[in-house]
């Protein structure tokens, strides 16, 4: 085959792997390897082309090769000049470095092929590793989870809980609650805060805070809300985005070192934004929930508009929760109609009158935030 | 430079033997580089592992004693599955523990606070096994004539040496520095065997007090001076204008940048200075490094290592507007492209062309945060061929006295070391 390049001979340093010492040797490539003769009269050796290594691989910038033999540990032939690593490049192709790269690449170039494809085919196909993952929580580990989250939520800001206050939100709850035929019980807590918001958080919890509560015109709008966070609720919405921000802050904490990134779970919350499937999704919940409890849903449909529509709402609303909600999606007034067309059936004041004020009136009297988390 | 085998074969050579050590400027770096950027790009980073591995096997080849190179014979494969290792053993364990911490005791309470320091302990504990052992692979996997080098010993005590004077440098302003640098030096050149043959480290680190004085009093010289300079600038301006009125924006702007120009000034004294004493540094240890009847002898200078690092900088700075260059074009070529490509009907072309940038974003911002190593190899090339450049080895070494090693080759990379990222080349 390469009969042009065998039988020629090449001045080189042997050495035996015993000790450092080295001999100059001529050696010849020959069909069988390389042939290098021994002293005295030993047999020479011959080192077949298939076993051979080098210590670097092979380019066309050689000037030289450092060749071992794989059945002779220790030993080295060290050619001097490029004559002799073109004609190996040749007669052992598999020591050049593109062959060498080529082998050590493959088998992570097939597995990067494979991740971005299943990276692909779970995003068209719409799956969501992190919902699954947060479907797979035990009810206790949200439960954690939803109590550390009200608490870094509320850090610093007083809980409301004046009695009757209280009473008229458990009134409103449970009627929503039992309107939801899921049997998870929901815990709400107000919170006297200035931003309109609420937040559906871990483990059935939504926090309402005194701002929405200042700005919502009668009960209706308020029951609307609450269904909305209760549907994000039972789509576990806040455990998936959760999941989600911790597997990127591990990432994060695993590429970048340090650590903190974790801490703070609650401020995690308040930035997240959910998609516009997930209020979708929120929206059917708060739907089906109202009609079942026979709250109109035209309070929650007034509340939406006005939000949407006021000037600098966005700004009030904040950038999680329901400030989400509203500013992240071009299609407001397709979500607005379906509410809207959701109507047609009997309903009663999610509130009495004097419910309703004592409802507004809850933060009156409030208790420091450490105890956010046990409230009821 | 390159000893080719002409002359009558040597059977019997003297006792000792005179060994040349030189640097042969390896070629085809900037194509190794570039070939190793993108198999790195293609296999999302994995290759990483067999890219490091065949520059030291340049690097290591490039080095030649009585023009024979050194072998460097540990593999991608090794280096994987270290980091595999460490991974499972170490930074998996530690992100679990930190996170369920947070978790069970809430954040920022006592508990969790006092397990985080617990595990910041630990890490600086094991910077030094790291080193250790990451020496001790390399050496390993580093041969002349086929015969293996070797780090000996435990790296308990050296990690113990590393940790515990570590919190010496600042209650001592500093002045550990030389003696705990010499110190570890001499731990591991003392383990270090080529064969049969050991090290010795011979010398303490008394020589190096005088360097370390001038670098220690020259940094407060040049900080006082610096301040100084500034302040004489504010005082001037404030003492032409009277007590009480602002200046300009112009002037203040003018005199801001002087400000920053001295500062800058100072810091680039700084620079020289450090990698002066980085220089008597590297030749002091090298003078008390013995092998056989020889010696080091390093001819390092602070000039000339400051240099090797701002070109180098230079250098990887340039690697990485190539890159960028390169992305924004390619990002520029999909944005008008994509339009054309999928039908009008299903989206508007703005909505596409955001689309596209969604998708393309994390793809550019991966290649883009790897743009700086691009031209690493080149760096590295650089740096190793100053060093051995302005290394001798004087004396004579008995070569045949020296017999393989029987230790025990280590079969895992050094993933500990790569994990802190404590990894020269």
């Amino acid at each position: 085959m390469h009969s042009d390049l065998f039988h020629q001979r090449f001045e080189a340093r042997y050495t035996d792997g015993r000790t450092a010492g080295s001999r100059d040797v001529m050696v010849e490539l020959t069909e069988r390897g390389i042939l290098i003769p021994q002293d005295g009269s030993a047999a020479p050796l011959i080192w077949p082309f298939g076993a051979l290594a080098t210590a670097e691989p092979l380019t066309d910038h050689a000037i030289d090769a450092l060749v071992t033999y794989s059945y002779q540990p220790g030993a080295t032939l060290f050619v001097p000049g490029p004559r002799f690593a073109r004609a190996l490049a040749t007669l052992a192709p598999q020591l050049t470095a593109s062959a060498e790269r080529w082998r050590a690449a493959s088998p992570w170039l097939w597995g990067a092929a494979a991740t971005v494809a299943i990276g692909v085919f779970v995003w068209l196909a719409g799956l969501s590793p992190a919902h699954t993952i947060a479907n797979m929580l035990p009810d206790k580990a949200r439960t954690a989870m939803g109590r550390q989250v009200v608490k870094s939520m509320t850090d610093g800001r007083a809980v409301c809980r004046d009695d009757a206050g209280l009473k008229a939100l458990e009134k409103l709850t449970g009627r929503l609650v039992a309107a939801t035929h899921d049997g998870k019980a929901f815990n709400v807590v107000v919170i006297d805060w200035g931003l309109v918001n609420a937040f559906a958080t871990p483990g059935e919890n939504v926090v309402l805070t005194s701002g929405l509560l200042d700005a919502a015109n009668g009960p209706d709008e308020v029951a609307g809300v609450l269904a909305h966070e209760m549907g994000h609720g039972l789509e576990l919405h806040p455990e998936t985005g959760l999941v989600r921000a911790m597997g990127l802050a591990a990432a994060t904490e695993l590429l970048m070192g340090g650590s903190g990134t974790l801490s703070n779970l609650g401020i995690v919350l308040l930035q997240l934004s959910y998609s516009r499937d997930a209020e979708g999704e929120a929206d059917d919940h708060a739907i089906a929930i109202l009609r079942d409890a026979r709250i109109s849903s035209k309070g929650f449909a007034r509340f939406f508009e006005r939000m949407s529509k006021t000037d600098g709402s966005a700004k009030r609303l904040g950038k999680g929760g329901l400030g989400g909600m509203l500013s992240s999606h071009p299609d407001t007034d397709e979500r607005l109609a379906k509410v809207l067309r959701s109507g047609g059936y009997a309903a009663t004041p999610a509130l009495s009158e004097r419910e309703w004020a004592a409802l507004k009136s809850i933060c009156r009297t409030s208790l420091p935030s450490a105890k956010a988390g046990h409230s009821e | 430079m390159q000893t080719s085998a002409t002359g009558p074969a040597v059977h019997h050579p003297p006792r000792g033997e005179r060994l040349d050590l030189t640097w042969l400027k390896p070629i085809g770096m900037i194509g190794l580089s570039v070939s190793n950027f993108i198999y790195r790009i293609l296999t999302l980073g994995i290759y990483d592992f067999w890219a490091r591995t065949e520059v030291r096997k340049r690097l290591w080849s490039a080095i030649r004693l009585n023009g024979e190179p050194l072998a460097y014979t540990g593999t991608g494969k090794e280096l994987f599955l270290g980091f595999l290792i460490v991974f499972g053993v170490v930074l998996l364990p530690i992100l679990i523990v930190s996170v369920a911490a947070i978790l069970i005791f809430g954040p920022n309470s006592l508990t969790a606070n006092l397990i985080q320091a617990a595990i910041y302990i630990a890490v600086f504990m094991l910077v030094g096994v790291a080193i250790y052992r990451a020496q001790r692979y390399r050496l390993l996997r580093t041969n002349w004539r086929g015969i293996r080098g070797n780090l000996q010993g435990s790296s308990t005590p050296y990690a113990m040496t590393y940790f515990l004077t570590l919190f010496l440098i600042p209650l001592t302003l500093g002045w550990i520095v030389p003696w705990r640098a010499t110190k570890l030096q001499s731990m591991i050149t003392n383990n270090v065997r080529f064969g049969s043959m050991p090290f010795a480290f011979r010398g303490n680190s008394g020589l190096l007090y005088g360097p370390y004085a001038v670098l220690w009093f020259g940094i407060l010289v040049l900080f006082i001076v610096a301040s100084a300079i500034s302040g004489m600038v504010i005082g001037s301006i404030q003492g032409d204008l009277g007590p009480g009125l602002e200046p300009p924006d112009d002037v203040k702007q003018l005199y801001g940048l002087t400000i920053l120009g001295v500062f800058a000034l100072a810091y680039l004294f700084y620079l020289f200075m450090s990698a002066w004493y980085r220089a008597r540094t590297i030749n002091h240890f090298a003078q008390c490094t013995h092998f056989d009847s020889a010696s080091f002898n390093g001819t390092a200078t602070g000039i000339g290592l400051l240099w090797i690092d701002i070109t180098n900088l230079a250098i990887l700075i340039a690697g990485s507007l190539v890159v960028v260059a390169l992305l924004s074009a390619i990002a520029a070529l999909i944005f008008m492209i994509v339009p054309a490509l999928v039908p009008a009907t299903a989206m508007s072309p703005a909505e596409i062309q955001a689309y596209a940038a969604a998708m393309a974003a994390p793809v550019l911002v991966f290649i883009g945060a790897l743009s700086f190593t691009l031209l690493l190899p080149v760096t590295q090339a650089r740096s190793m061929g100053y060093l051995i450049d302005h290394l001798a080895l004087e004396g004579s070494v008995d070569v045949n006295k020296i017999a393989q090693s029987t230790a025990d080759p280590m079969a895992t990379g050094e993933g500990l070391a790569q994990a802190f990222d404590i990894d020269a080349f």
